[in-house]
């Protein structure tokens, strides 16, 4: 078996080649795992009741995203009991489906958003965003008081939504010629609790899925 | 997923671990030949360093040995392997939907246990307390504080104290809960001029025997009468069927100087309680009033 050991020798003496070697095996990994999943991703059909985000609500996403939440927060209810005892149904991959990017995250410094919707009320989440402290003493969450006095540019709206259409979202031209009257006299943090107050409401609202959800062939891969 | 993806899961998998396996055992069998010094004539740092010859050690082989064992055997008993669903027949979501079962089994159980009990008898149960407290928090807390006091930025309203904005009756604290309540108080800024608003004020701080200006609050006592008795009671002690505070008392939902009563006429009130029935369920949201009545009965 002597010459066997030629092949070790060049890959024991070219770094870049065991480099390569490396990279493949794991990418093997990666191949099996992910494409599927990729592919499923792009056959996906929106249920009925899940539509794009409306004006106002995607300008708030794009403050979640700005003010950068996604630090602390997520957005994504794992199939755990401890977490559908706290947080209400887990997320499903629909309710994400028009988040570019999805603000799923892994970083809890705060509570789970997924399905906050509704929890609190339009003057809860404003006071809470502008000062965390007036709600809950010892939060560690920072203060976005300028939010309330940035008024939202309507005429920024319509090149968002075009983007998003072109990506696929089916926004209508009813949609675009109504989305700059949507925006105007708002301020950035009505957007922002608009955003919140619709989290996890598009399947149902009070954050309570059917149990038939938890029936595993309701969310088999289509075959 | 589709036989293809399926095929395709399937042969990655045979050919990575089959690939890894084979290196594995051929890699120990390899001959590596020897110099005359004893070492395989690989050296660094000018000499300094030679490479010797050893066997692998054995912990470390039989460790590799069995990662590839736990990985079959993984294959074989969970789904992983394409489409194949292993011999436990193990889904993520049957072992949420059995770790729930087990979960409201256990509740279920002690809730069944507490039926039929009013408040005031599950208040005796420091069991019943400590579940109402964990769930007051999780859920009230943020509104309405951590000790149930209320929280006068928000206008939300103390539970605790003798006062009740709809009633502390069992049936009404509970309605409050599962339904949630919207106190609905108009905005009177177009209707009213400044001066009007603020002599309307001081009359109201009047009614609770705050310091107040006499001669305003008299002139503001014609536009309370007109305009806020009807929801307040022309003695201003308010209407329970509407949520309209008593305003004769020294229990504010917000702060009670002259400015912010001025900023509640100006543009209206409106205090939003969730409804809770969707999220927490009649028996569990009993628990929290069972802690809430204990506390009421504490504080008094
Ligand atoms: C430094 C980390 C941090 C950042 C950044 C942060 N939060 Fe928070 N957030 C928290 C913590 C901690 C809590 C829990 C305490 C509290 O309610 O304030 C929280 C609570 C919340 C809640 C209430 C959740 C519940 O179920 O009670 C909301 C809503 C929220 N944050 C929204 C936001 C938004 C929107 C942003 C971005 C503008 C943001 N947070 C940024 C840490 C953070
Ligand atoms: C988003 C903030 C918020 C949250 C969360 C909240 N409440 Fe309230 N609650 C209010 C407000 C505001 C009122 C006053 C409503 C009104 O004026 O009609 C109120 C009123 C009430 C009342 C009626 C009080 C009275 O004097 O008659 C009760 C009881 C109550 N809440 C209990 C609870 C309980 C229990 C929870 C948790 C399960 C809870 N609340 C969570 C905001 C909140
Ligand atoms: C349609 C009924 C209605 C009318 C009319 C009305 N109120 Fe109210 N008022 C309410 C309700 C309901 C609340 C509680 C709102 C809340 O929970 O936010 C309230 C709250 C208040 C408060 C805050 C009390 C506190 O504890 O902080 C003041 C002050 C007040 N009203 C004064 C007036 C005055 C003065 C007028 C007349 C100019 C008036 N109200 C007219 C229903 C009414």
């Amino acid at each position: 078996m002597a010459s066997g050991y030629r092949y070790f020798e060049t890959v024991e003496k070219h770094a870049g080649l065991l480099g390569i070697g490396i990279a493949i095996m794991v990418s093997l990994g990666g191949l099996a795992e992910i494409t599927p999943l990729f592919i499923r991703a792009q056959q996906m059909a929106p249920p009925a009741n899940v539509k794009p985000y409306d004006a106002l609500r995607l300008a708030g996403k794009d403050i979640y995203v700005r003010e950068g939440c996604y630090l602390c927060h997520s957005q994504m209810i794992r199939a755990l009991v401890a977490e559908t005892e706290r947080y209400g149904h887990y997320s499903v991959a629909e309710e994400s489906m028009y988040d570019r990017p999805h603000q799923w995250g892994s970083k809890r410094t705060g509570p789970d958003l997924a399905r906050v919707g509704g929890k609190y009320s339009d003057d809860w989440q404003r006071q809470h965003l502008i000062n965390p402290r007036k709600t809950e003493l010892e939060s560690n969450m920072p203060g976005y008081p300028w939010l309330a006095k940035e008024a939202l540019d309507p005429s920024d709206i319509l090149a968002r939504m075009r983007t998003l259409r072109r990506l696929g979202d089916p926004y209508t031209d009813a949609d675009l010629a109504a989305a700059p009257a949507a925006l105007e006299g708002k301020t950035a943090l009505d957007a922002l609790v608009a955003y919140l107050q619709g989290l996890g409401t598009t399947l149902s609202a009070n954050g309570t899925l059917p149990d038939a959800m938890l029936d595993p062939s309701a969310l088999e891969p289509a075959p | 997923m589709s036989t293809f993806w399926s095929l395709w899961v399937m042969v990655l998998v045979t050919f990575n671990l089959g690939l890894a396996f084979t290196l594995f055992v051929w890699g120990q069998r390899v001959e590596i030949p020897v110099q005359p010094d004893g070492t395989t004539g690989h050296i660094w740092a000018h000499g300094v360093l030679r490479e010797g010859l050893r066997k692998l050690p054995l912990w470390w082989v039989l460790f590799s040995a069995a990662l590839f064992v736990f990985g079959i055997v993984y294959f074989v008993r969970y789904p992983g392997f394409g489409s194949f669903k292993g011999t436990l027949g193990w889904t993520e979501y049957s072992k949420l939907a059995s770790d729930r079962a087990v979960n409201i089994g256990k509740l279920q159980n002690l809730l069944q246990s507490y039926e039929g009990q009013t408040l005031a008898q599950l208040a005796t149960n420091t069991q019943v307390l400590a579940m109402g407290e964990r769930l007051y928090i999780d859920n009230c807390a943020a509104c309405h504080g951590r000790d149930a006091l209320g929280n006068h930025t928000l206008g939300t309203p103390n539970l605790i104290d003798t006062e009740a904005l709809y009633g502390n009756d069992e049936a009404t604290l509970m309605s409050s809960i599962l339904n949630g309540r919207s106190g609905i108080m108009p905005p009177l800024g177009a209707v009213l001029t400044d001066a009007n608003i603020t002599a309307t004020a001081h009359y109201v701080r009047s009614l609770s025997g705050l310091s107040h200006d006499a001669a305003q609050a008299q002139a503001g006592q014609t536009t309370f009468m007109t305009l806020c008795a009807a929801c307040h009671t022309p003695q201003g002690t308010g209407n329970p069927l509407l949520g309209a505070p008593n305003l004769t008392d020294d229990i504010w939902l917000q702060d009670s100087d002259l400015g912010t009563i001025e900023a509640s006429i100006r543009n209206g009130r409106n205090g939003k309680m969730p409804a809770w029935n969707a999220r927490l369920g009649e028996p569990s949201a009993r628990l929290i009033g069972a802690w809430l009545y204990a506390r009421q009965q504490a504080n008094q």
